[in-house]
C-alpha cells in the first residue's frame, strides 16, 4: 500500500503539487489524467522519489521512503518505471537489457536472470530479438522490451508516464495490448495516459488532476460517466467554456455578443447555432433578468460539447425565486422557449446563485 | 448595430434594416417607425440586410402591425433563412405578411 500525505512538489516558478493525498491499495490499476501542465508525471515520478518532493511524506506499506535515511533502492525494487522516451541501453542486447539490474541488484545468476528475460520477452511478444540492439527496433518494439526489462525485477508496483505517447499511432496498440495484460496480473500500476478509452479499458481507479492535486478520485463509470467536480465535467466532456458576469444593467451587451462570435467562431459552431446562442443569451440576461433584477450579479456561462455536438447556457443568478416563465415578458419567454431545444429552470435557497436557468442547444448546420 | 434606410414613395413607405435589431437598437427603430407612420397606408420592412432579430425586434414589429392594422397594411420583404426560421418557431410568420 502507498500512501500519499500532502506531498508537495515546488519548483521555482511552478508548484505542480500543492497537496496531494492519496491511499493506493495494492492490485489498484489507476489511470492518472488530466490537462497538461496539472502534475501528472510529477506524481508518479515522485511517487518513486526520482523526483524528491518539496513537502509531505510517501509511506510504502507504513514506512516513509521521503525520510532522510531511507536507503531509497529498497523503494526501488519495489517499484518500477516505464517511461515515455523507452530510456534502454543503447549498447547492450535486449536481453541483456533485461538481465542487467537483476544480476546487478537481487543478485540473480546469469542463467537466472537470462531465463526470466527470455520468458518476459515471450510474453510481451518479442522473442527472437533478443541479440538485436535497440535500435534495431521499432518504437513499439522499444517500449514492449522496456516494460520486460521493468517485469525482470519483479515489482509490486509499476508506474508507467505516458508509455505510449512518444509512439507512431500505429505502434500504440502493441504497447495497450502488453500493458492490458499487465493489468490484469495483480499488479498494483500507476498509468498517466491521454488515452481515455484505454485508460478505461484498463482502471479500477481514475485520478484526475488540476489544481495541483488529485482534484477527483473515482471509479472509471464514476469519472468519465457521472463526474461530480466542475473541471473534471469539463475535462472529460472537453468543453469549451465561455463565461459572463453581469454586474449591472450598463454592462457591455455589444462586446458580450462579440466575444460570443468569436466563441463560436473559434469551435467552428454553425451560424445558425450561434444565433441561437446569442438569442438565448440575450432574451434571458437581457429581457427577461435585468429588467427586473437591477443590480443583482448575473453568471452567464456557455458551454460547446463538441463531441455531443451542443451547447449549453447555464444563467445562475442570486436573489428571491424568480422563474422567466412566471416573469411578465412573455414574448421573450415565448420567443427563447421555442428558439431552443431544451429549456430548465430551478432554485435552491442554500445557494448564493440559487437561480439558475439552463438551455440546450443542438447543433444545427 | 443597426441601419435604417427610409424611403417614401406617396404613401407607401419602405424601412430598410441593415444590421442587427435587438435590445440595443430596436427602441432607435420604434422611434423612427413611429416618427414616420402619419398618413402612410403600406409599411415596407425590408429585411434583405439584417442578420439578426430577437424578441426586441418582434415587439417593434408587433407594434408597427397593429398601427397598420388600422391605417393600411404591412409586408416583411427578403427575409433570410435563418430570421425566417425564428418567425417560425415563434409563430410570427402567421402574423405577419412574409414575401
Amino acid at each position: 500500500m502507498i500512501e500519499l500525505k500532502h506531498l508537495r512538489k515546488q519548483y521555482e516558478n511552478a508548484t505542480p503539487l500543492k497537496d496531494v493525498n492519496a491511499v493506493i491499495n495494492d492490485g489498484d490499476v489507476i489511470s492518472v489524467i488530466g490537462p497538461s501542465g496539472t502534475g501528472k508525471s510529477t506524481l508518479i515520478r515522485c511517487i518513486n522519489m526520482l523526483e524528491r518532493p518539496t513537502g509531505g511524506q510517501i509511506l510504502l506499506d507504513g514506512v516513509d521512503i521521503t525520510a532522510p535515511k531511507y536507503d531509497l533502492t529498497l523503494a526501488r525494487r519495489r517499484m518500477g518505471m516505464v517511461f515515455q522516451s523507452f530510456n534502454l541501453f543503447g549498447h547492450l542486447t535486449v536481453i541483456e537489457n533485461l538481465m542487467l539490474a537483476p544480476m546487478d541488484i537481487l543478485k540473480k545468476s546469469k542463467q537466472e536472470a537470462y531465463d526470466t528475460g527470455m520468458a518476459l520477452l515471450r510474453r510481451v511478444g518479442l522473442a527472437g530479438r533478443e541479440f538485436q540492439y535497440p535500435e534495431q527496433l521499432s518504437g513499439g518494439q522499444k517500449q514492449r522490451v522496456a516494460i520486460a526489462r521493468t517485469l525482470a525485477m519483479d515489482p509490486g508496483v509499476i508506474l508507467l508516464d505516458e508509455p505510449t505517447s512518444a509512439l507512431d499511432p500505429t505502434m500504440v496498440g502493441e504497447v495497450q495490448a502488453v500493458i492490458r495484460d499487465l493489468a490484469q496480473s495483480g499488479k498494483t500500476m500507476m498509468i498517466v495516459t491521454h488515452e481515455m478509452n484505454f485508460a478505461r479499458a484498463i482502471c479500477n481507479r481514475v485520478f484526475y488532476m488540476d489544481e495541483g492535486g488529485i482534484y477527483e478520485d473515482g471509479t472509471p463509470e464514476q469519472i468519465f460517466d457521472h463526474p461530480q467536480k466542475e473541471l473534471t465535467r469539463r475535462f472529460i466532456k472537453k468543453l469549451k467554456v465561455l463565461e459572463f458576469s453581469v454586474e449591472s444593467r450598463d454592462y457591455d451587451f455589444i462586446g458580450a455578443g462579440a466575444e460570443i462570435d468569436r466563441y463560436c467562431m473559434q469551435n467552428d459552431i454553425p451560424p445558425r447555432t450561434k444565433y441561437r446562442i446569442r438569442l438565448a443569451f440575450e432574451e434571458i440576461v437581457q429581457q427577461m433578468l435585468l429588467p427586473i433584477l437591477g443590480q443583482t450579479p448575473i453568471h452567464a456561462m456557455l458551454e460547446y460539447a463538441p463531441t455531443e455536438e451542443q451547447v449549453t447556457v447555464t444563467v445562475a443568478y442570486g436573489g428571491e425565486r424568480f422563474d422567466p416563465a412566471e416573469g411578465d415578458n412573455e414574448l421573450s419567454y415565448t420567443v427563447l422557449k421555442r428558439a431552443v431545444d431544451g429549456l430548465t429552470y430551478s432554485f435552491d435557497p442554500e445557494r448564493e446563485a440559487g437561480n439558475v436557468v439552463r438551455v440546450l442547444i443542438r447543433e444545427k448546420a | 448595430m443597426l441601419n435604417i434606410e427610409k424611403t417614401t414613395n406617396a404613401s407607401e413607405l419602405t424601412v430598410a434594416l441593415a444590421g442587427r435589431l435587438d435590445t440595443t437598437t430596436a427602441p432607435e427603430l420604434e422611434k423612427e417607425i413611429k416618427a414616420s407612420l402619419d398618413g402612410v397606408t403600406a409599411l415596407i420592412i425590408d429585411m434583405a440586410a439584417l442578420d439578426y432579430i430577437s424578441s426586441a425586434g418582434l415587439r417593434v414589429l408587433l407594434s408597427a402591425q397593429k398601427t397598420m392594422n388600422k391605417q393600411g397594411e404591412m409586408k416583411v420583404v427578403h427575409v433570410n433563412e435563418t430570421i425566417m426560421e425564428i418567425f417560425e418557431v415563434t409563430g410570427f410568420s402567421d402574423i405577419l405578411t412574409i414575401e
